[in-house]
């Protein structure tokens, strides 16, 4: 299982509605709206890097989307 | 289409859920307690017998497969899959779970063989935040701020206030009961059970399904075992007369542990989206559920209850002071991804266990990409965030830059 972080910034205004698209997506584990250098947070688990690249290709189809930066997770430690 | 709802509306509805069927168990309880069985360790013994009976019934018929997914999986528990046997790495918060819940329930055997009031029982246990609280700050690294304790004093005094029973009286025997043995093995019960909670069985969250059916196997040996110490040592017929009682009234035992069965599956479920003082917290308002169900059994002329509308009012303000407090604290928490870069020649390795290492944070995530870490943190305030995080990774020399940035919604898929 892989998981990555995808982070995204958007245009002002298309959020809402981006998220709305984004909840529809399987393998989305968490979607943040965040506040700072980016505009939302997504957390992905996939099987493969093939899945992950549809993910990160869904996502940059979503009106509004600008950029996407994807973090690979390598390990992790959590409560 | 799966749907996503908001993690906070799921910990809500969860929690309140098993809240109202938890009033409705107590009342049972109350009920088999005042008619059928009086002796508290004979009801205690009884309850987890039989209760294993229903657990694995329902267990089973929750496992059947039904469009790909089990019953249990489709309407309760999406982690859930089928019974299993307990793992390993689960043995040893069984064992601790098992004995708290034990000893629990035959601290609340004991209090409800000496008061039937619903409404009264009830409000007593809702001081097991003031416990986690405590065990909390220890253990999940989460030192409580001036919010945290005001919102668990306002809980505590609204708790003592609706805990007077409707006649006024304080009894302190009762509450020597909830104080030093009910509250404190609940709060273990529940840190545990979360432990359980958070444990990923073949890469999927553990399911709170086969986590209750354990946790009854474990309850049962142990209350059995409490039990027979306690005929040898003073020459009574606890296990015995608890078969007997099992079978004679069966009936009743079957239906109040199935309706535990669901309310403790909810309330585990919930443990998985938050802190144990949390999910308590938002239990307490079971309390309000209690007060209709305290009426019912006063119908039936089991409980007492008075119509004193000074007592009533009391109550009311107790209870009204309860949600108070838990709105002020289960509304308050900010949480921040940290998105971190660190210096060229040093380990990501130390850098990991140092920001693991610092209180608030809960997810280090080593990556792969333009960071070399991102950090999920939860705190109770902006400033606590700053006092508490922000100036200790800014005392972590390895680290470049640090970017924050706070949480406004999120969604989780669980």
């Amino acid at each position: 299982m892989i998981s990555a972080y995808i982070l995204i910034n958007m245009q002002p205004g298309n959020v809402d509605k981006a998220i709305s698209e984004m909840r529809k997506i399987e393998n989305l584990a968490k979607i943040s709206v965040v506040a700072g250098e980016y505009d939302i947070v997504v957390r992905a688990q996939v099987k493969n890097l093939e899945d992950l690249l549809g993910i990160t290709d869904k996502i940059q189809t979503i009106d509004g989307v600008m950029k996407t930066t994807t973090q690979i997770i390598e390990k992790e430690i959590a409560l | 289409m799966r749907m996503r709802i908001g993690k906070k509306h799921l910990l809500y509805a969860l929690v309140i859920t098993s809240s109202f069927i938890s009033a409705g168990v107590t009342a049972l309880d109350s009920y088999i307690s005042g008619k059928y069985i009086s002796n508290a360790w004979v009801f205690g013994f009884s309850i987890f017998f039989v209760g294993f009976f229903a657990t694995l019934f329902l267990s089973l018929i929750l496992s059947i497969p039904y469009k790909k997914k089990s019953l249990g999986a489709r309407f309760i528990d999406p982690s859930f899959k089928r019974l299993r046997l307990v793992k390993k790495k689960e043995l040893k918060y069984n064992l601790v779970a098992g004995f708290m819940n034990a000893a629990n329930t035959i601290g609340y055997c004991v209090l409800i063989s000496l008061i039937y009031d619903p409404s009264v029982l009830l409000s007593f246990s809702q001081i097991v935040i003031l416990y986690l609280l405590l065990i909390e700050s220890f253990t999940e690294k989460n030192v409580p701020t001036l919010a945290e304790v005001q919102s668990a004093i306002i809980v505590t005094f609204g708790a003592i206030l609706a805990s007077i029973s409707l006649q006024g009286a304080i009894d302190i025997q009762s509450l020597a009961i909830v104080f030093l043995l009910i509250n404190p093995t609940w709060a273990f019960f529940s840190i545990y059970q979360r432990k359980l909670k958070m444990i990923r069985i073949n890469g999927k969250l553990n399911d709170s399904i086969n986590i209750r059916f354990w946790n009854v196997v474990f309850s049962f040996l142990f209350i059995s075992l409490i039990i027979l110490v306690w005929d040898i040592l003073f020459g009574s017929h606890y296990i015995i007369e608890g078969f007997y009682a099992s079978i004679d009234f069966f009936p009743w035992i079957f239906l109040t542990m199935s309706t535990t069965f669901f309310a403790y599956v909810l309330f585990i479920r919930s443990l998985g989206l938050s802190s144990a003082s949390v999910n308590n917290a938002i239990r307490s308002s079971t309390i309000i559920f209690a007060l209709p169900f305290s009426a019912l059994l006063a119908y039936y002329g089991l409980a007492p209850f008075s119509a004193d509308p000074v007592m009533l009012l009391i109550k009311v303000i107790g209870m009204i002071l309860i949600v108070m407090g838990i709105i002020s604290y289960a509304l308050t928490i900010v949480k921040a991804y940290i998105f971190i870069t660190i210096k060229s020649g040093y380990s990501r390795k130390n850098v990991l266990q140092k920001l693991w290492d610092i209180p608030g944070i809960s997810h280090v995530s080593a990556t792969a990409g333009k960071y070399d870490f991102i950090v999920k943190v939860s705190t109770r305030t902006l400033v606590k965030g700053y006092e508490k995080i922000v100036k200790k990774i800014d005392d972590i020399e390895e680290i470049k830059t640090y970017k924050w940035n706070s949480v406004l919604k999120d969604w989780e898929n669980i």
